[in-house]
């Protein structure tokens, strides 16, 4: 046995060390995968006999004026999302400045992230409240009337995004910042004796510094816009009339409320496939980067 | 008219006093080199010279203009970083014309400037990489070429040389030196290698511990230290020390004793601060140790046994253990002498002999470190 060991050990050693994660990820995610696109292959109610139907849960699909809500709402939630870098770039560039007591400022900064998003969600129901809100108050000092910001068919999209942004600016900043304490000192130095300074030393000098952290962020940040769905769910359970519905919550209610389980593992399979047409692009892009930046 | 003039320059970190009231005047067209320790501040001067660090009290004058509170890209210098700090996005090209680009400089004028500065350095084939695709040495021309784009008043660098390999480093020590010939710029350097130091400086500044120990040209240094810290701390092997006691003062020296020595004269000094019984330094260069066969006038010798033999071809370095009578401060860390021997030597480990020393070669320092015997005259050049 020792002697087996001592032979084999130099494939034997990586190899152990990643079967508990080759078999989790294998289960979880490829099992899972595979299984629901089976699935989508299939009318079932989750409980009983699966009838094979074909592509017909897909072109009902294609039909479903449903569908293009959840995925123009997708569309929006993905553009606010993508305030979340540069916003968060900001703030980073702010609190990283060497003042007394920044410290506090920075741990403030991280409080979003320390909340569960169904935290957030709920916060974010009161705030937009048009009776007790925040959002009252500060109408109220204008003399104004809060809109009903959940209850408008054409703000409550917008509405609740702005609620996710809150925790997504606050990742993108914590990553800024780790990306900012990592700066080379000797290259801002050479960039100040060189004479760039403000815009330009950001520009020139320190941003290129950032680009691999930047490109996490973007990516983190498409992923999450892409599988909202929590923050739907606590805010709006995707009302009113189904407006601001996105393709991760129309799922869910198909397959839980309606009992349609093949219908909603179609959705999911066209989730997924648009997560991993973003994916791929992004593992190429990050692939490029490091090619020439390394 | 001063390239570089500090005055009192003063800096403290939190609890740590780095610089102490600087006061050093550079000449235009002058190579200084700041060597010492490392913590003694070398690098911290230069980066107040530089502007990158700030200064609690004291000026920086550069060209006759004040420049204590300005902003390194408007001090008029360029400086070159031992990590070379390239910009890693940039081409060569880019990196090489970034100042004069960020100076607002019209394309035309950039392109000429990187141009010249590529072909001093022979850099012209690499002027479309980036710098991951260059080599150490060409990345460290690299760094020269950006800074002899700014054409700067002076040129700054922070050991450039210390991540090349040693064939490398002299290859680039010599080009530095004709960099500095052709341009005629003042160049300031700092480096903990002596050999830099010794080869390339019209003047050496030693610092330690925030504070500048002796300034003068290499041979100066070298000839006549001005106290114990510049005597060991430049040449290798380093001077052999040997702690005495004043048994006697009288009119010409002192009359020194040291365990394992018979008690001896020693002229040639001022001996006006020394008093009986006051613990000083004996210094002796390993070049002027010698294997003696019998003493003479003037001479003071003791045996040993050679402990360790370093053949270096055209030099022998023997380590000499002369107990009771030890050296202190020692490279070796043993108290063994150093005897340096210009000539392949027989000698092997374990052989008795006797060295012996000029007492018009040997220093004495007093018990505050000073020199105190007179300078030695230096050899012409």
């Amino acid at each position: 046995m020792p002697r087996f060991w001592r032979r084999n050990r130099h494939w034997m050693t990586p190899a152990l060390l990643l079967l508990p994660g080759l078999v989790l990820f294998g289960l979880v995610i490829l099992a899972a995968s595979f299984e629901t696109v089976w699935i989508s292959l299939h009318d079932w109610d989750g409980i009983g006999a699966k009838t094979w139907v074909g592509l017909a849960n897909y072109v009902e699909l294609a039909e479903d004026p449903q569908f293009y809500v959840s995925l123009k709402n997708n569309i929006i939630w993905l553009l606010i999302f993508m305030l979340a870098p540069p916003i968060g770039l900001g703030f980073a560039l702010i609190v990283n400045q060497k003042i007394r007591g920044m410290r506090i400022l920075k741990s403030l900064f991280f409080v979003p992230l320390v909340l569960a998003t169904v935290t957030v969600g709920v916060v974010f129901g009161w705030v937009y409240d048009p009776n007790y809100g925040l959002l009252q108050l500060i109408y109220g000092l204008f003399g104004g009337t809060t809109p009903a910001l959940l209850s408008d068919e054409n703000f409550a999209t917008f509405a609740v995004a702005a609620a996710g942004l809150w925790p997504q600016i606050a990742f993108c900043m914590v990553l800024f910042l780790a990306g900012l304490n990592n700066l080379d000192e000797d290259l801002i130095g050479a960039g100040r004796v060189d004479g760039a300074r403000g815009w330009r030393m950001l520009r020139h000098v320190v941003l290129p510094q950032l680009s691999q952290v930047g490109f996490i962020a973007i990516a983190v940040t498409v992923i999450g816009a892409l599988r909202s769905f929590d923050m739907v769910a606590v805010m709006t359970t995707g009302g009113p009339y189904g407006s601001s519905t996105v393709l991760a919550y129309q799922m869910y209610e198909e397959s839980i409320f309606s009992y349609r389980f093949g219908y909603g593992a179609a959705i999911a399979t066209v989730l997924f496939v648009i997560m991993i047409a973003f994916i791929a692009w992004y593992l190429r892009g990050l692939l490029r980067a490091e090619r020439s930046n390394a | 008219m001063s390239s570089v003039e500090l005055r009192k320059v003063d800096k403290h970190y939190a609890g740590y006093h780095a610089l102490k009231a600087i006061d050093l005047t550079i000449e235009k067209g002058e190579f200084v080199v700041m060597v010492g320790p490392s913590g003694c501040g070398k690098s911290t001067l230069l980066k107040t010279i530089a502007g990158l660090e700030t200064i609690n009290s004291g000026q920086v004058v550069i060209n006759g203009r004040d420049v204590t509170r300005e902003e390194p890209g408007d001090r008029g210098i360029a400086m070159v970083f031992q990590s070379y700090a390239l910009y890693p996005h940039m081409t060569v090209a880019e990196n090489m014309g970034f100042g004069l680009r960020m100076a607002n400089r019209p394309k035309a004028e950039i392109d000429a400037a990187v141009k010249r500065a590529a072909q001093i350095l022979r850099l012209e084939e690499q002027l479309g990489k980036r710098p991951k695709q260059l080599s150490g040495g060409q990345r460290q021309r690299v760094a020269i070429g950006r800074a002899i784009t700014r054409s700067p008043e002076v040129f700054l660098f922070d050991e450039p040389l210390s991540n090349l390999d040693a064939a490398l480093r002299t290859q680039m020590r010599v080009e530095l030196s004709g960099l500095h010939a052709q341009l005629g710029s003042t160049m300031i350097y700092v480096t903990h290698d002596q050999v830099e130091a010794m080869t390339m400086a019209d003047r050496i500044v030693v610092l330690n511990k925030g504070l500048i120990e002796q300034v003068g040209s290499p041979l100066k240094l070298y000839a006549n230290p001005a106290n114990l810290f510049v005597a060991g701390f430049l040449g290798a092997p380093r001077m052999n020390f040997i702690e005495a006691r004043v048994e006697s003062v009288s009119a010409p020296g002192v009359t020194l004793a040291a365990a394992g020595i018979p008690p001896f004269a020693m002229g040639g000094l001022d001996a006006s601060g020394l008093a009986a019984g006051d613990a000083v330094t004996i210094g002796i260069r390993p070049e002027n140790l010698r294997i003696v066969e019998q003493a003479t006038a003037g001479t003071v010798t003791f045996p040993g046994e050679v402990r360790l033999v370093e053949h270096l071809g055209r030099e022998t370095v023997l380590y000499l253990d002369a107990s009771p009578l030890q050296a202190t401060n020692s490279d070796s860390g043993t108290g063994n002498f150093t005897v340096q021997l210009n000539k392949v030597s027989p000698i092997g480990v374990g052989a008795r002999m006797t060295a012996g020393f000029d007492l018009a070669d040997a220093y004495l320092f007093g018990p505050d470190g000073r020199t105190l015997t007179r300078p030695k005259t230096i050899p012409s050049t």
